[in-house]
């Protein structure tokens, strides 16, 4: 019986190629989309804490209530202490000072004098400290556009957009003015040693990158930093573990009144990721509720369709003392094996376009530019191993739902009209 | 000769608004292997309620219809279905194939339903397009027969089960005059070399012609029951 229904969906093209088509199509937007979604949303949260938040980021409790002003004079002191302490009492998480910071940068000419000057968005982070993941985390040996990283101190690195709109090259000197730790005016000269583009508008505006060190000898900062970061050591953000150790770590510091009493955010907790990570958990479930709704709306009228068609292979069916029950399951049956033609269509087609924009994206610079949260201009798609069957159960199940419901009429023919039916 | 259907006091009302419509009335019909036997009569008189009625396909208002043992009213979905399955052949006045099965698979689909092996499935569908004469076009689509092809080839789907009682309705409505006497010939030749049953509901003089018992039937009563004798059947 299995073939001699395998022959129809084959011969049948009304039967199969129509279904086949929606189920391919609906099962390679699923993938693409889910793909598409799960790309977005992750570069985002990795961008946001690999350049801003970390998975953890540890602050003065002033310092975090005016984070977005980059306030280093309510920075940390003892920071080397302080994250000593945290690698001990935190061993699975790795802990950075990063010193984030804002100022005009001052291209000279060739008598000393400006040239140019720009905002620039600083961070000072460690490039030289031996096992430094620092340059790696943030991509910056992959962005480098000309020249190279820093090799020793005085060294900084620019955006590629800024170095090009003022004529910058490697070798030229820069001078960072700023403003110190104690509310003075700070100011220090820096050789560029490379120029990066991150593909993030908001980083390739204008940014300098300089040694953590450089930054706490041009802003005065000696032994302090304005946030200390740490990152889970296999480089996943695990929410829940994150929670524990904020917990953990706030509850030490309670019961001190100290406007400087160190405090930890969370990644959720920064930049407004909250809403972005649990949109990010629950994308996955909101794109198979809808892929199933509407493709088994589709595929409902679709075998109501194909049921009128075929009406009277069904009655004479019926006839021959073939049972109701029998008929419908076969019907099923069809569905199923239809389903899992089209899931496994659609599927392929899916993961082939999400390796494509995997590996190559599509930019879209223009627009997503401004907005509190990093977001690269290059969007990818990430192929997870959820992306092989997350198309194929609603592909398969929508198509069997769509079917059920329309085989429920086999039930309603009334044997008694049949003769009538089949001689018309 | 083996009586393999009975009918009793059969009466068959169908709901017709808030009244009662009477199809058919205080029947009383026997049936025996290898009859040759035609309902006859004018539109309405009940021709197709007592085929669908034998067939187990609508069951009785009252009296009682015995088929091959079987009461027809008290049959559960599940066993009529077996009974057509094993013992009831239908031919229909449009032929009823399966458009995009061949016609081999058309005729073998029957045969699926009682789940036998692919050899003697295949030896009953080629023995069934043999009776009918159409073994040269067993791989040919439903499209590429004429209507008489067609309908031999729903005769073969419903003999190839060898069931004990066929049903006709109205089957040579469709054909031609020469198609007509072609068909019943085969039928003929089926009843007299498998001592099939067969029950036609008819008004075609052509069918008459062949037929070895006439039934008349008006307003739901037999109001003739006639053997034909042997010097009667014209056979065309």
């Amino acid at each position: 019986m299995i073939r001699f229904l395998i022959k129809g969906i084959m011969r049948d093209k009304n039967r199969s190629l129509l279904p086949i088509l929606v189920i391919s199509i609906g099962v390679f937007l699923t993938v693409l989309g889910s793909c598409w979604f799960k790309g977005i949303f992750t570069d985002m949260i990795d961008v946001n804490a690999n350049f801003s938040t970390g998975h953890v980021k540890v602050m003065t409790r002033a310092y975090a209530e005016n984070v977005d002003q980059m306030p280093n004079d309510l920075a940390l002191l003892g920071a080397s202490e302080f994250v000593r302490e945290l690698n001990t009492t935190y061993p699975n998480l790795e802990w950075v000072e990063r010193i984030h910071f804002g100022g005009l940068l001052d291209v000279p000419d060739a008598n000393g004098e400006t040239r140019g000057q720009g905002m620039a968005t600083g961070w000072g982070i460690d490039f030289f400290s031996p096992g430094s993941n620092e340059p790696e985390r943030m991509n910056i040996p992959g962005s480098i556009v000309q020249g190279a990283l820093p090799s020793q101190p005085g060294e900084a690195l620019i955006s590629d957009d800024f170095a090009r709109r003022f004529g910058i090259s490697p070798g030229s000197p820069v001078t960072l003015f700023g403003s110190t730790m104690y509310g003075g005016m700070a100011f220090a000269n820096f050789t560029v040693a490379g120029t990066v583009r991150f593909g993030m508008r908001a980083l390739d505006r204008g940014a300098i990158i300089i040694d953590i060190t450089d930054a706490q000898a041009a802003l005065d900062m000696a032994d302090a930093t304005g946030e200390i970061l740490g990152f889970f050591r296999d480089g996943q953000y695990d929410g829940e573990k994150a929670a524990a150790i904020k917990e953990a770590f706030n509850a030490r510091y309670e019961g001190d009144p100290d406007e400087f009493a160190p405090t930890m955010l969370r990644l959720n907790d920064q930049n407004g990721l909250e809403d972005y990570l649990a949109l990010s958990e629950s994308i996955s479930g909101i794109m198979i509720f809808v892929f199933v709704l509407a493709m088994s709306i589709v595929l409902w009228n679709t075998g109501l369709l194909g049921g009128l068609r075929r009406y009277n292979e069904f009655g004479i069916r019926l006839a021959m003392g073939e049972e109701k029950g029998h008929i419908y399951r076969s019907l099923i049956t069809e569905s199923v094996l239809i389903g899992t033609i089209g899931s496994v269509a659609g599927t392929a087609l899916g993961l082939a376009a999400a390796f494509y924009l995997q590996e190559y994206g599509l930019d879209f610079g223009d627009a997503v530019q401004g907005g509190g949260i990093m977001m690269p201009e290059v969007f990818r798609t990430r192929v997870g191993p959820e992306a092989f069957y997350i198309g194929f159960i609603p592909g398969l199940f929508s198509m069997v739902l769509g079917n059920a419901l329309s085989g429920i009429g086999i039930y309603k023919r009334r044997t008694s009209v049949l003769i009538k039916e089949l001689s018309v | 000769m083996e009586s393999i259907i009975q009918i009793t006091n059969l009466t068959k009302q169908f709901p017709v608004g808030t009244g009662k419509f009477t199809a058919l009335r205080e029947i009383n019909l026997e049936f025996h292997r290898g009859e040759f036997t035609g309902f006859v009569g004018p539109s309405g008189s009940g021709k197709t309620t007592l085929l669908n009625i034998i067939g187990s396909l609508d069951t009785p208002t009252e009296g009682e219809v015995l088929v091959l043992g079987n009461s027809v009213a008290h049959l559960t979905h599940k066993q009529s279905a077996q009974l057509r399955n094993k013992h009831l052949g239908f031919i229909f006045q449009t032929y009823n194939l399966f458009p995009v099965y061949t016609v081999y698979e058309n005729v073998e689909f029957a045969l699926l339903l009682q789940h036998l092996p692919a050899a003697e499935r295949r030896k009953a569908v080629m023995d069934a397009l043999e009776w009918v004469g159409l073994t040269d076009k067993a791989q040919s689509k439903p499209a590429q027969l004429s209507g008489g092809e067609g309908q031999r080839v729903a005769i073969a789907r419903a003999m190839v089960k060898r069931p004990a009682i066929m049903l006709a309705d109205e089957p040579t409505a469709n054909l031609d005059s020469k198609n007509s006497h072609h068909i019943l010939q085969t039928m003929k030749q089926l009843n007299e070399e498998l001592e099939t049953t067969f029950l036609f509901a008819t008004h075609d003089e052509k069918v008459m012609g062949y037929l070895r018992r006439i039934i008349s039937l008006e307003d739901g009563r037999v109001v003739k029951d006639e053997e034909i004798m042997m010097d009667k059947i014209t056979e065309g």
